[in-house]
């Protein structure tokens, strides 16, 4: 029989999260400076000294499938006033990776992911499928005359396509969440004071406005980085609906003054523009934003060449340049890349946010 | 041999504006018939100085008072040679920068210290010292650890003879069962082989030190620079003369089979930290139980420490002792788990790298808790814990357990003094041997012995090696002090020491039970025999003798009785109330001076005798001031208690039992008891004393006049 609160600490988990996140998280000599100065953390059970305790002491159960790590939102307040130098944020950023990777559906997706070796597949697999999808609408060649996209690749099948596979990916995210609800429920039981309707939208109001990333004191780019790349992100997915009601019921392709097409231009520079704030720190401001790993590479750089290479497309058909339906294509696997590989990507932590927030606020802790 | 005195007085610093200069002369020269007598604006200048330099020349001035600023300031520059006796009068910070300027109160406060300067001068002489030509200066070591070892080398490299004595076969103590050290060098962060050997290898190198193993101490009698020791060394007695002792008799653990909740009497694998060290020495780390090598192990820290059930202290080495072993298990084994259960840990010293190094570990698991239950379960121990930093009980599985116990002095009655009041050192708290544990460390309360090391108070071996050097430099301090007829802390240079008239004695043996250092033997009849170099000059034999017979050159019962009777008492109808202070000179004497400085005022009505210890203080000075027509008498000490501040140890609280004599003594003289009153005061209460002093004054403004006053 296995006594009650029975430890056992697992070496794996200590060396993994050694690995990815590079802090000497070890060294924690569990003073609390980090959850005093949290703006983010709640007075009950406040974050994140226990959690680095627990990661310490390899507790891995604790950390998986644990809330608080989703309610930081990795600002660095706390890795700066560390007094020993072990890097909070840091840490909980990769606890929140090792999550992506538990919960993934299917897993392997998740690992193949996170290991750059596995890159070539990564772009090849979505390239692939392309070309074949290309050979079912038997349109496998690069079509004369003025630049239209969709006599390259059918509307029809694109977007039945990868509406198809949104589908597809969204199901095994539905698993996860799923697993993922009940385990936060069970680490962090708490009376529920709001309703999960009224929880949700009251956690959308707070990432629209982003009201947490406010709080930040230490990294205020953050907060204006972070709001460019999301508001450029929301409006170029409107941007792509009204673009595909367009193509069901009016003229396509639209023209350069439409207001859609506008707004999607705007959201393209956002996006440049945020994004670049971010990779510049993380290339400069190592102490500010951690260790970057591949994993945060990798999500900001498609992210970054799917924005580029879906402006340049649009230059190519209104340039009617020879080359547009190359990099038509290579927009397409980006899309892929980002969008059909979100859940098993840094891109998950929309959606693993929003559940937590909703389950902290549903609970008073947010 | 009469004195020719020279009386100066200062008028600068505001002492000229605020005092009737002329009127203080002529009292010296009127009522006191002092030759010489000046004033000038600026006393402790060069032309001044020149001045009085030629007076002593040409006028063979052999005695010289002082009236300017207090005797804390400018010694340096009123200071004539060690033929000139030099007394000063405090006009500056305790009459003009703490009373009104121009008032005849204030006036007749300098008037009352300028005849009480001049009447100490006659009561007292420039001490002769005590000084004996035999000396011997030679540092006898008690203990063979490190600490032994440390302070043996050390003081043969400052050039003395040493003796070190050892109670067991072989020298090392307890730093030579070590399997692995804590790290003593930069960067502090890897464990190192035990410094022991290459200090026992440094000791056997040097000639002039002898080392006796197996070895007794049979008795120490007489004072230092001649201590006379007798010891057996593997049987045989050796006598010697010594010029002072350093007491490393060291520490033995805390005794674990007390400690029945940690399991430590009912489990086999549950040990201490000393066993771990033995069971790390074979180079394998093995159960008792099983002779199986361990998988894991837990450290217990604090186990009977900082608990008021057993050792209520903390041992300061035990962190730093368990988080090494930490480390070394990890070394002798890859796969082992090591848990830590704390208190806090606690890094006194350079080990915070250290620390840091150990947690880096990432096998080693630490976490604040407390132990509620260790077990036998499946073959392995289960230890719950509670109140974790993991925010809930847990239940650990280890393969051993290891209580880290603190340390307890070992009994310093292996010294053996012939003395009249022990044979060990007096202790204070916890047992540890007790002087002013943060203002004089390694001073014990006998003279001329020093204690390092962990039998002072619980240190480690980088602290006991420091511990070591310090006491080896106290001893020597106090061979050359002796050597010079000087006393030793706290009153270093101090040439004047008691002197009995013995024909006197009654045999009360007040002053051989008081003397808080023990500095006097006793024949048998219980006369005392003194010691004057164990003697640290505090007078507190002098305030406990009822016959007033021990007195010194320049501090005695007649020169305070003098200064008593100098002051002049206006009677009853001019309403001007004389309240006498003494103060002690230590720390109440400077919160006073400091007082001034800062210009806070206090009652002119009182007059200020600073004495060498509150405990100095003798019975026949406050019936000679209640009996002179003084309306009050306070004594300002040092506080008593566990915590004490008294420089002498048990001044203050000699004081406070005395204060129940005076009070018999108020009770004869039908005067009501609040005549005189006790306060104590730290140095850095300089804002408290004009209130303390203020209030008092009230106190006996209520109570009305002293009915002895004009009698």
């Amino acid at each position: 029989m296995i006594p009650q609160n029975y430890i056992e600490p697992d070496i794996d988990f200590i060396r993994k999260v050694g690995k990815q996140s590079g802090a000497s998280f070890k060294e924690c000599m569990q003073c609390g400076a980090c959850t005093v100065v949290c703006n983010l953390s709640p007075q009950e059970n406040p974050f994140p000294r226990k959690e680095m305790i627990w990661t310490a002491w390899g507790l891995k159960e604790k950390l998986i499938g644990n809330p608080n790590l989703w309610l930081c939102h990795q600002c660095g307040d706390c890795s700066s006033y560390c007094p020993r130098g072990v890097d909070p944020a840091n840490v909980l950023s990769s606890l929140r990776q090792i999550n992506y990777e538990y919960y993934a559906n299917p897993s392997f997706l998740a690992r193949a992911l996170n290991k750059i070796i596995f890159l070539p597949i990564v772009i090849l697999f979505p390239a692939i499928i392309i070309l074949l999808i290309l050979l079912l609408a038997g349109t496998m060649q690069i079509p004369d005359g003025d630049v239209n996209y969709s006599l390259f690749f059918p509307h029809l099948h694109l977007n039945i396509s990868f509406s198809l596979l949104v589908l597809l990916v969204a199901f095994g995210m539905v698993l996860s969440i799923k697993k993922f609800w009940s385990d936060i429920k069970n680490n962090m039981p708490g009376v529920r004071s709001y309703s999960l309707v009224k929880s949700f939208f009251s956690v959308l109001k707070t990432i629209l406005t982003h009201k947490q990333f406010s709080k930040c004191d230490t990294h205020k780019y953050h907060y204006w980085a972070h709001m460019a790349v999301f508001w450029g992100f929301i409006l170029l997915i409107l941007v792509t609906l009204v673009a595909i009601a367009n193509v069901l019921f009016f003229e396509y392709p639209m023209s350069l003054m439409h207001p859609a097409k506008i707004t999607g231009n705007i959201a393209g520079i956002l996006l440049v523009v945020g994004i670049s704030i971010m990779g510049y720190q993380r290339l400069t401001n190592k102490k500010g934003t951690g260790k970057s790993t591949y994993f945060d590479w990798m999500f900001l750089i498609f992210l970054l060449l799917l924005t580029i290479s879906g402006t340049i497309t649009q230059l190519a058909r209104f340039g009617n340049w020879s080359s547009a339906y190359y990099i038509y294509f290579f927009h397409l696997v980006c899309v892929w890349i980002v969008i059909i590989y979100a859940p098993y990507t840094k891109f998950g932590h929309m959606i693993y946010r929003i559940v937590a927030m909703t389950y902290a606020k549903s609970v008073g802790r947010l | 041999m009469s004195k020719q005195t020279g009386l100066y007085i200062c008028s600068g610093c505001d002492i000229g504006e605020s005092l009737d200069l002329k009127a203080l002369a002529s009292i010296a020269i009127k009522e006191y018939n002092i030759p010489v007598c000046k004033d000038h604006h600026f006393l402790c200048g060069d032309e001044a100085v020149k001045i009085i330099k030629e007076d002593i020349l040409k006028k063979s001035i052999d005695t010289l008072v002082i009236c300017a600023c207090s005797p804390r300031a400018k010694s340096d520059t009123f200071s004539f040679g060690k033929n000139i006796q030099i007394e000063r009068v405090n006009l500056r910070e305790q009459v003009v920068w703490s009373h009104q300027p121009g008032t005849k109160d204030t006036q007749m406060l300098a008037e009352d210290y300028v005849r009480m300067g001049i009447a100490k001068t006659e009561k007292t002489s420039i001490p002769k010292p005590y000084i004996n030509d035999n000396l011997n200066a030679d540092i006898l070591v008690v203990g063979g650890g490190i600490t032994g070892i440390t302070a043996a080398i050390e003081s043969a490299k400052a050039g003395y003879k040493v003796i070190l004595v050892e109670k067991e076969k072989k020298l090392g103590g307890w730093a030579g069962k070590l399997f692995m050290q804590v790290p003593l060098s930069i960067p502090y962060d890897q464990l190192e082989d035990p410094i022991i050997y290459q200090k026992m290898k440094e000791l056997e190198e040097i000639d002039s030190i002898t080392v006796f193993t197996s070895s007794a101490i049979n008795s120490i009698s007489g004072e230092p620079g001649l201590f006379k020791v007798n010891f057996s060394a593997n049987g045989n007695s050796q006598a010697l003369t010594i010029g002072a002792i350093i007491s490393a008799t060291g520490w033995n653990p805390y005794d674990a089979t007390k400690l029945t909740e940690l399991g430590y009497n009912s489990l086999e694998d549950v040990i201490t930290g000393v066993d771990l060290e033995v069971l790390a020495k074979t180079g394998k780390i093995t159960r008792p139980s099983d002779n199986k090598e361990v998988k894991s192990v837990l450290f217990v820290q604090c186990a009977g420490s900082r608990d008021e059930k057993h050792l209520p202290y903390c041992s300061n080495f035990c962190c730093m002792t368990s988080l090494k072993q930490a480390r070394y298990i990890r070394s002798l084994n890859e796969e082992a788990n090591v848990y830590i259960i704390y208190q806090d840990i606690r890094t006194p010293g350079q080990y915070e790298q250290f620390y840091q190094q150990v947690q880096r570990d990432e096998r080693i698991f630490l976490t604040k808790g407390t132990i509620n239950g260790i077990h036998q379960h499946n073959g392995q121990i289960l230890v719950n814990v509670q109140d974790t930093l993991l925010g809930e009980k847990i239940s650990i599985g280890t393969d051993m357990v290891v209580l880290a116990t603190g340390m307890t002095p070992n009994n310093s009655e292996e010294l053996n003094l012939s003395y009249r009041q022990g044979k060990g050192l007096p202790v204070l708290k916890y047992d540890f041997p007790d002087s002013h544990f943060i203002c004089f460390p390694y001073e014990t309360r006998r003279t001329g012995i020093y204690a390092a090391g962990a039998l002072r108070a619980p240190m480690d071996i980088a602290a006991s090696m420091e511990d070591a050097t310090g006491a080896a430099l106290k001893a020597i301090q106090c061979i050359e002090s002796a050597k010079k007829g000087e006393s030793v802390h706290p009153r270093s240079g101090d040439q004047s020491y008691p002197h009995l008239y013995l024909d006197r004695c009654t045999d009360c043996k007040r002053c051989t039970e008081e003397c808080p250092f023990g500095a006097y033997d006793e024949t048998e009849k219980g006369t005392p025999l003194s010691n004057p170099n164990r003697c640290r000059r505090c007078g507190i034999c002098l305030g406990a003798c009822p016959e007033r017979i021990i007195n010194f050159d320049d501090f005695s019962i007649d020169s305070i009785s003098s200064m008593i009777k100098a002051v002049y008492i206006p009677d009853e109808f001019e309403e001007k109330p004389r309240i006498l202070i003494f103060v002690c000179e230590n720390d109440a004497y400077p919160a006073l001076d400091i007082a001034g400085q800062k210009r806070l005022e206090y009652s002119p009505f009182v007059r200020i005798i600073p004495v060498r210890c509150i405990g100095s203080i003798n019975k026949a000075w406050i019936t000679d001031a209640l009996s002179r027509g003084f309306d009050g008498i306070l004594q300002i000490g040092c506080k008593p208690g566990d915590d004490y501040q008294c420089h002498f140890i048990q001044g203050s609280e000699l004081t406070k039992t005395r204060a129940e004599n005076y009070q018999e003594a108020l009770e004869t003289m039908m005067l009501e008891p609040e005549r005189v009153q006790t306060e104590f005061v730290e140095i850095d209460d300089y804002d408290k004393i004009p209130e303390i002093i203020n209030n008092y004054v009230e106190l006996i403004d209520e109570i009305g006049p002293n009915p002895f006053k004009d009698l």
